[in-house]
C-alpha cells in the first residue's frame, strides 16, 4: 500500500551491501567457488568408471553368457539344460576374451567375443555394431574387430598386434592383429572361435562360454530360466553348475566394485567442506571487524538484534550460493574441456552432468553460510553499542 | 497527550572497574517535556554520557527507573529498541554514517514513518545539504558529516532527540550552525544535549549540571 511502508528500507538490505562492496566479499566469494569447481573436477571424473563400465556390458542386453563351473565344461546334460529354455532362439559356442583399457586411474577391461565366422554377421546385426573401417578377420587367422572406442583407449591402429604375447599387461592371452574397427552402441571385439581355441588358448585356461539368443521379448524370461537352472538339482552339483552373465550379473558386479565410492567421495567433500567453512567464518569476523560501527549504530537507534543476525546470514548466504553457482559452471565447463581434450580421445566416457558433485559440493555453501552465520550472530550477540560509540568517541 | 516526554526517577549506574566500584549516576533524577531544551554539562568523566545512555534505555539502571513517553524502559536495552527507533534521535560526537550508503539513504535507512523521506527533504534544505544526499560520507567535510547525522536524528520526526557533544569535534561556527539548526527541527520535540562546551548551550531553556555522577545544580 502506498504511503505505508518505510521510505528506504533497501539500504539497509543485505543486496545493497553486497553490491556495494565486493572488494570485501572478494574473498570469500573467490574461495567458496574455487573450492566448488574443485570438487566438481574431482568427483565428475569418478562417474567416468561407471559410464565405461556401463557401455561395456551394453551387448549383453541383446545376449547372455554362459559360463561353466565345472571342470568338465559343457556337458551334454548341462547343454540340453540349457536347451530347454523355453525362450532361447540360439546358442553358439564361444570364448570371452578380455582386453585391457586404461582408464583415468587403473584399467578397466573391455570384451572380446571369439564366435564361429558363421556367426559373426548375425552377432554383429543383433549387437547393432558395423564395420567402420578396415576388414573382418579371415577365418582361423588372428585378425580381430575391435570397437573404436577401445582402439582409441589403446592407441592402436589397423595391423597393430596386441594380447599378451605382445603385451604382458594385457588380460587376453596369445597375439591378435587389429584387422577392422567397429562402430555402434556395443563396445565389443570380435575374433574367429577356432584361432581361440587353439592349444595356446586352452593352456591358457580360455574357457569355452555359450551365447544364449533368447527369442523376440524373451530375453527377460530367459535370463530367469537360467538364473533358476544353475542350481538345477538333477545336475547332481551341490554349487551352480554354470554363471550366468547379463546384464544383472554384471551391474552387480560393477555396483560392488563401486560401493565405497559415494563414501569416500562423501568423506572427502565434507572435510573440505568443515575446513572451508571454518576458513569462511574466519573471513567473516576479520571482514566483520570493519563494520562494528555499522553495527553498533543500528543497535543504539534501535535494530532488533535478531533482524541484523537475519541481515548477516542472509549476506553471507547470498554470498554462498551465488560462488556455489558461479563454482558449479566453472567445474562444469571444466569437465567438458577435460573430457573433450583427454577422455573422448581415450575412448573413455563420462557424464559431464552428474548430480553426485552437484549434491555433496552443497556441503560448501551449506557449512559455510551456517558457520559464518553462527559465527557472525555470536559477535552480535554480544556487542554492546554503547561501548562501541564510546570507543569511536574515545578515538 | 501528556508534555512529558522522559522522566528519570533517582536513576544510578555502577560498574566494577576492576575491584573498584564505580558509580557513574547517582541517584539523578530529571524530566524533559514537549519542546524542551535541556543542557547537560560537566567536567569530563563526570558522568554526562553515562546519564544520556541511561535516558536512552541503552544502559539498565542499576537503581531506579526511566520512563519514555508514559513507558517504563525495560532493563534489557534489546527490549526498549523499538521505542528508541520509534520516538527517539541520537546524535553523538561522531557522526556513526554508514560508509556505504549516501546522506540520503544513511537518513532514511532507519526510519519507519513513511512520511519521514519528505521530511528529511525539507530538512536537508534547512541545513544546506540538498546538495549533499547523493554522496557517500567519504566526500564530506566533518560539519557536513555532522549535518548529515543530524538529518537521520530528525527524518523519523523523534519525540526526544539525545545528543552527545555533538559539536565537539566541529570548529566553533560550524559546531553553532549544527547546534542551530538542531535547535530549529526540535521546536516540537524534547532535546537533550551533553556539552562540555556551555557556548552551545545558549539557547536552552534549562542547563543541568553533573559532577561525579551527581547533578548539582540546575
Amino acid at each position: 500500500m502506498p504511503g505505508t511502508r518505510p521510505p528506504l528500507t533497501r539500504a539497509l538490505s543485505p543486496w545493497t551491501y553486497l553490491l556495494r562492496n565486493p572488494r570485501r566479499i572478494g574473498p570469500v566469494f573467490a574461495i567458496q567457488a574455487l573450492v566448488t569447481c574443485l570438487l566438481v573436477l574431482i568427483i565428475t571424473p569418478t562417474n567416468a568408471f561407471e559410464a565405461t563400465a556401463r557401455a561395456n556390458i551394453r551387448p549383453l542386453e541383446v545376449f547372455t553368457i554362459v559360463r561353466p563351473r565345472v571342470r568338465k565344461g559343457f556337458t551334454d546334460e548341462l547343454l540340453a539344460l540349457l536347451d530347454a529354455n523355453p525362450q532361447q532362439s540360439a546358442r553358439v559356442e564361444a570364448k570371452m576374451l578380455w582386453l585391457r583399457m586404461p582408464m583415468i586411474v587403473g584399467e578397466g577391461v573391455a570384451p572380446m567375443i571369439a564366435l564361429p565366422e558363421t556367426f559373426w554377421a548375425q552377432f554383429l546385426q543383433k549387437v547393432g555394431s558395423r564395420l567402420i573401417d578396415g576388414a573382418m578377420p579371415e577365418p582361423g587367422s588372428d585378425g580381430a574387430v575391435l570397437h573404436e572406442a577401445v582402439v582409441r583407449a589403446r592407441g592402436l591402429k589397423i595391423g597393430d598386434q596386441f594380447g599378451k604375447l605382445v603385451d604382458p599387461q594385457d588380460a587376453a592371452p596369445g597375439r591378435f592383429t587389429l584387422v577392422g574397427v567397429l562402430g555402434g552402441e556395443a563396445r565389443i571385439g570380435l575374433a574367429d572361435h577356432a584361432y581361440a581355441s587353439e592349444p595356446l588358448f586352452v593352456l591358457a585356461r580360455v574357457p569355452p562360454f555359450q551365447v544364449i539368443y533368447a527369442k523376440e521379448g524373451g530375453k527377460t524370461a530367459s535370463d530367469e530360466y537360467l538364473r533358476a537352472a544353475k542350481h538345477a538339482e538333477r545336475l547332481g552339483e551341490e554349487e551352480a553348475a554354470f554363471d550366468v552373465i547379463d546384464v544383472t550379473y554384471m551391474e552387480g558386479r560393477i555396483a560392488s566394485m563401486l560401493a565405497n565410492l559415494p563414501l569416500i567421495i562423501g568423506f572427502i567433500t565434507f572435510s573440505v567442506g568443515i575446513v572451508v567453512a571454518l576458513v569462511i567464518s574466519l573471513l567473516n569476523v576479520i571482514a566483520f571487524q570493519v563494520r562494528v560501527d555499522e553495527f553498533g549504530l543500528y543497535l543504539a537507534l534501535g535494530h532488533q538484534r535478531w533482524r541484523l543476525v537475519r541481515k548477516l546470514a542472509i549476506e553471507t548466504a547470498v554470498v554462498a550460493i551465488a560462488a556455489w553457482a558461479v563454482g558449479l559452471a566453472l567445474g562444469l565447463g571444466g569437465v567438458a574441456l577435460y573430457r573433450s581434450l583427454w577422455l573422448d580421445p581415450r575412448g573413455i566416457l563420462m557424464s559431464v552432468v552428474d548430480m553426485r558433485p552437484l549434491l555433496f559440493s552443497l556441503c560448501v555453501p551449506v557449512l559455510s553460510t551456517l558457520t559464518g552465520a553462527v559465527a557472525l550472530g555470536r559477535r552480535l550477540q554480544r556487542m554492546d553499542p554503547v561501548a562501541v560509540i564510546q570507543r569511536r568517541g574515545a578515538e | 497527550m501528556s508534555d512529558l516526554l522522559l522522566k528519570a526517577g533517582d536513576v544510578s549506574l555502577e560498574y566494577l572497574d576492576g575491584t573498584r566500584r564505580v558509580c557513574a549516576v547517582d541517584r539523578v533524577s530529571l524530566e524533559v517535556r514537549r519542546g524542551e531544551f535541556v543542557g547537560l554539562v560537566g567536567p569530563s568523566g563526570s558522568g554526562k554520557s553515562s546519564l544520556l545512555f541511561l535516558l536512552a534505555g541503552l544502559r539498565a539502571p542499576t537503581s531506579g527507573q526511566v520512563e519514555l513517553l508514559g513507558r517504563i524502559l525495560p532493563r534489557k536495552p534489546d527490549r526498549s529498541a523499538h521505542l528508541r527507533r520509534r520516538h527517539v534521535g541520537f546524535l553523538f560526537q561522531e557522526p556513526f554514517l554508514v560508509p556505504y550508503l549516501d546522506v540520503r539513504e544513511n537518513a532514511l535507512g532507519h526510519a519507519t514513518d513513511p512520511a519521514a523521506a519528505e521530511r528529511m527533504e525539507r530538512l536537508a534544505e534547512a541545513v544546506g545539504m540538498t546538495a549533499m544526499l547523493g554522496e557517500r560520507p567519504h566526500r564530506l567535510s566533518g560539519g557536513e558529516r555532522q549535518r548529515a547525522s543530524l538529518l537521520r536524528a530528525l527524518a523519523a520526526a523523534p519525540d526526544l532527540v539525545l545528543a552527545d557533544e555533538p559539536t565537539a569535534n566541529l570548529d566553533q561556527p560550524t559546531g553553532h550552525a549544527v547546534m542551530d539548526a538542531l535547535r530549529a527541527q526540535t521546536q516540537e520535540a524534547g532535546l537533550v544535549v551533553v556539552t562540555h562546551d556551555p557556548g552551545m548551550l545558549e539557547d536552552a531553556d534549562r542547563i543541568l549540571f553533573l559532577r561525579d555522577g551527581r547533578l548539582e545544580q540546575a
